[in-house]
């Protein structure tokens, strides 16, 4: 890809009139940054531009020391000779799709997006826009998300049952946006709740956003805790280590779109898979992308084929990025 | 059909057997009798068949979901299943269930057989606007086939004889074979009494347990009958009274239609009897290999050439009943000479054969035997105890199987496609390559198995970063990663490229130590299957020199 606006470089998307990358790998000047996930938002660049509520999240990652600057979302700002403004994508707090304009030309780089709701973030913001770079995760319908409050239950409920038999309820959920979502939905009269100690970092931050969250113990090595009827929210990260040999009783559930499909719980040997995901499903894609008005639309992380075919068949021109990560096929 | 749900998710989601088991249990004591014998009949590994084609029913699907049709078949591939794809593309407004399982799959599902594709359509479309959400799911297991929930019969005869009290012999024997719901109840399942069993039905089948030990801790010599393990399709062939009988295969499926000369041994035989034994290809020469065999799988009602063409016989190696009286209980010995008394008598044209026993007077000699097993075309031995009952299932310490060790060849995985089920979405199904005589790699065969979950995680985050092309369902790969594939044996097929087909590739090991350069040449695998003409030259036909393989 290479128009007007960006281009693909091995780094990443680059915007030659600002001379700035976004969300970039290597080593670049200057790196325009959509969340603070560990694939978008990379240690190593000399400086970084992303949202104000993105910034403490970021440094968690990055490093303390790192050299960001931040815009808070709507307002606009001149890097060279492009208009830069961040605009929220509703994937976890923070995280933005990020608006260039050059000469009068808009392109728009979601970053990962859902359109549906969520306490713990800023609302997705429908952006208008001539190109549009979307994520496309899961690129297929049938990813189907309910509204989170019905997952919500579903989580409360199993671990009421859980509790019922006095066993720990261990749910995998990924440390940063997931955990938190999790978290704001839980019904902490059902017991005492805990978290691992790589997702209790980001808790303080979400506090200062006025997200409110349930009082949490992060479990420390060497210490004695009563699990009986607890929560434990971990990244699933851990699943396989010697940590979770503290939970033998517990009934272990995960939190994520892949859930969805029956083998991928099936294959882990979980007892229940929760269907809460953070990117849009396929009929949030579909929406939005029609939405931005955008005439080129680029798609990225995942298996875009599926989804660029379809669009291509309604008369929209849509191309998979070439170059894109196939992130989405590795399970992220 | 609520129950019938809850009961389906929950297999699905429990994940140790006896809970399994417990919740079966449950279920069957609950469920309304119409129901529960649905259940019966599902598990005992029957489908409604001819409800709709595949392709139809990704049309109506497509149409329903408004997709395109590629994209139905895009979402099939990422799910696995059908079923499963179709429950996660129709929207489901239903609230309340309203329908017992009964009435679903007699208003929903069996009538599709007679209608027109508009009628069916229509039908389809009825059933999903009454269908919630959690009905999804299994509803289209039963209309798929797919279904499965993890239950083996054998664990349905132990819900089914916990709830009857009746031994999970009898309960086996009672939904054994061909039966529908209309002719079979679940008071006929759990009758309590009635230890007179129909006579027509086979008995569950004794297993041989693979021999792990080595062969001299069984013992004696002299304890053991042994005979040649045969490549074939096990079977009972039974009869009643009148000249009537049936053919049953392991799986307990009625297969006489595919094998009518079989049938036409019925009259010759004495009323109430039950062998069991080995269906084979049978040419002039003796046992052909299976390939030719499975010529005559699955066709129903062979006419007259293709039966002169392929021919079969029925080797019988056991004497289950003989004028109704139950020999299982007596000794292998006993049932063994009561079964060559009785083969004598009978006329020489018909294909029925015994299999013959192997004398040696050690192991070691047995040993050397084996090494016969290839020429022979059979598997290795079959070690029979002289004193053991007939057991249901496989009871270690009755019948060994003590199989030749199998080819081994390293290959290249070429290409991988998504697996299915409980693989969904990872690359387990490989197509494995060796080298021609132009340096080219050609497909030989395709594993699913044999990697552990740790291996298989490898090598599906290798595949997806090494994908070089698409083709349908099958992603091509670069060439790197080798296994060495474990086989039964080979024979010409004109599907591949090689010219080579091989039976049961399993993956053996994966040799992270070996280059591509190292794996196998496919004249070493034409080697292995005797398929090399000079090899081919001056091998007689495979017979005993006792004679006792000449049936004809």
């Amino acid at each position: 890809m290479k128009n007007e606006v960006l281009e693909l470089r091995r780094e990443g998307l680059y915007c030659p009139a600002g001379d700035f990358y976004i969300d970039p790998r290597g080593n670049v000047a200057r790196a325009v940054i959509t969340h603070a996930h560990s694939d978008h938002g990379r240690p190593g660049h000399r400086s970084y531009l992303c949202s104000d509520s993105c910034k403490s999240l970021l440094k968690i990652r990055i490093g303390k020391d790192s050299h960001v600057e931040s815009l808070a979302f709507g307002k606009r700002t001149k890097i060279g000779d492009a208009w830069v403004s961040f605009h929220p994508a509703g994937h976890i707090l923070g995280s933005a799709q990020i608006r260039v304009e050059v000469r009068g030309r808009v392109w728009v780089v979601s970053g990962d997006y859902k359109p549906q709701a969520d306490q713990t973030c800023e609302p997705f913001e429908l952006v208008q826009c001539d190109g549009f770079v979307s994520e496309c995760t899961f690129g297929l319908p049938v990813y189907r998300w309910l509204p989170e409050t019905e997952i919500h239950q579903q989580i409360n409920q199993w671990w009421a049952e859980n509790s019922g038999e006095n066993r720990p309820s261990l749910l995998f959920s990924y440390s940063l946006g997931k955990a938190q979502r999790v978290l704001a939905g839980l019904n902490k009269e059902i017991g005492p709740i805990f978290v691992h100690s790589a997702v209790y970092p980001f808790l303080e931050y979400y506090a200062q956003a006025g997200i409110k969250l349930p009082q949490v113990t992060k479990i420390e090595r060497g210490k004695d805790y009563a699990f009986e009827d607890s929560m434990i929210i971990a990244p699933p990260a851990v699943e396989d280590s010697t940590w979770t040999r503290n939970f033998r009783s517990a009934r272990k559930g995960f939190a994520s779109g892949w859930m969805a499909v029956r083998g991928a719980r099936r294959r882990r040997n979980l007892d229940r898979g929760f269907i809460l995901s953070d990117h849009a499903d396929w009929n949030g894609l579909i929406e939005v992308i029609k939405g931005t008005g955008a005439e080129e639309i680029q798609v990225t992380h995942g298996n875009g084929d599926a989804l660029t075919r379809y669009l291509r068949e309604q008369g929209i021109n849509c191309s998979v990025l070439a170059g894109a990560s196939m992130r989405g096929e590795e399970e992220a | 059909m609520i129950e019938f749900a809850a009961l389906f998710h929950d297999l699905d989601v429990l994940t140790k057997t006896n809970e399994r088991l417990d919740r079966l249990e449950e279920y069957l004591r609950k469920a309304p009798p119409d129901d529960a014998i649905w259940v019966c009949w599902f598990l005992s590994g029957n489908r409604i068949k001819g409800a709709i084609k595949t392709g139809e029913l990704r049309s109506f699907l497509a149409e329903r979901a408004n997709l395109p049709v590629w994209l139905i078949e895009e979402c099939h591939d990422r799910v696995g299943d059908l079923a499963e794809t179709i429950s996660l593309l129709v929207a489901s407004e239903a609230k309340d269930s309203s329908q017992s399982l009964n009435d679903t799959i007699r208003s929903c599902l069996l009538p599709l057989r007679a209608m027109g594709t508009e009628e069916r359509k229509a039908s389809f479309w009825k059933t999903w606007d009454l269908l919630t959400s959690v009905e999804m799911l299994p509803f289209h297991k039963l209309l798929t086939g797919g279904f499965r929930m993890g239950v083996s019969k054998g664990n349905l005869c132990k819900a089914l004889s916990r709830v009857a009290e009746v031994k999970p012999a009898i309960i086996a024997q009672r939904i054994a074979g061909n039966w529908t719901c209309d002719d079979l109840s679940m008071q006929d399942i759990l009758d309590p009494g009635n230890e007179e069993e129909n006579k027509g039905l086979p008995f569950p089948f004794c297993l041989a347990a693979p021999l792990q030990a080595k062969v001299e801790t069984l013992g004696e010599v002299g304890d053991w009958q042994v005979e040649w393990k045969w490549d074939g399709i096990r079977a009972q062939l039974l009869t009643t009274t009148g000249g009537g009988g049936m053919l049953w295969s392991r799986g307990e499926e009625s297969i006489g239609e595919s094998f009518p000369e079989l049938l036409e041994c019925l009259p010759h035989l004495p009323p109430g009897l039950c062998l069991d034994g080995e269906i084979l290809a049978w040419g002039r020469d003796g046992v052909r290999s299976f390939s030719r065999l499975q010529k005559r799988l699955g066709r129903k009602n062979p006419g007259p050439g293709i039966q002169k063409k392929e021919p079969v016989c029925f080797q019988a190696y056991d004497l289950l009943r003989l004028e109704g009286e139950d020999l299982r209980y007596s000794p292998m010995a006993e049932r063994r000479e009561r079964l060559e008394n009785l083969m004598q008598k009978l006329p020489d044209h018909l294909p029925i054969g015994i299999s013959p026993t192997v004398e040696e007077s050690t192991w070691a000699k047995f040993a050397d035997r084996r090494l016969e097993s290839r020429k022979r075309g059979v598997e290795g031995f079959m070690l029979k105890k002289k004193d053991s009952n007939y057991e249901s299932g496989r009871v270690k310490g009755a019948w060994y199987k003590w199989k030749v060790d199998p080819f081994l060849a390293d290959m290249v995985v070429v290409s991988a496609q998504l697996g299915h089920g409980k693989r969904a979405n990872l690359y387990t199904d490989y197509s494995l390559a060796v080298w021609n005589d132009s340096g080219e790699l050609v497909t030989v065969a395709k594993a699913y198995s044999g990697l552990s979950n740790e291996e298989i995680k490898k090598v599906d985050l290798f595949i997806r970063k090494n994908i070089t092309g698409k083709f349908g369902p099958v992603r091509s790969v670069r060439p790197e990663l080798v296994f060495e594939i474990a086989f039964e044996g080979a024979q010409g097929s004109g599907r591949h490229k090689s010219g080579v087909a091989l039976r049961f590739p399993r993956i053996h090991r994966w040799r992270q130590d070996k280059k591509i350069e190292e794996a196998d040449h496919l004249s070493t695998i034409r080697g292995f299957a005797g398929m090399n003409e000079q090899e081919n030259q001056g091998d007689g036909p495979l017979t005993d020199s006792s004679g006792n393989l000449l049936l004809f």
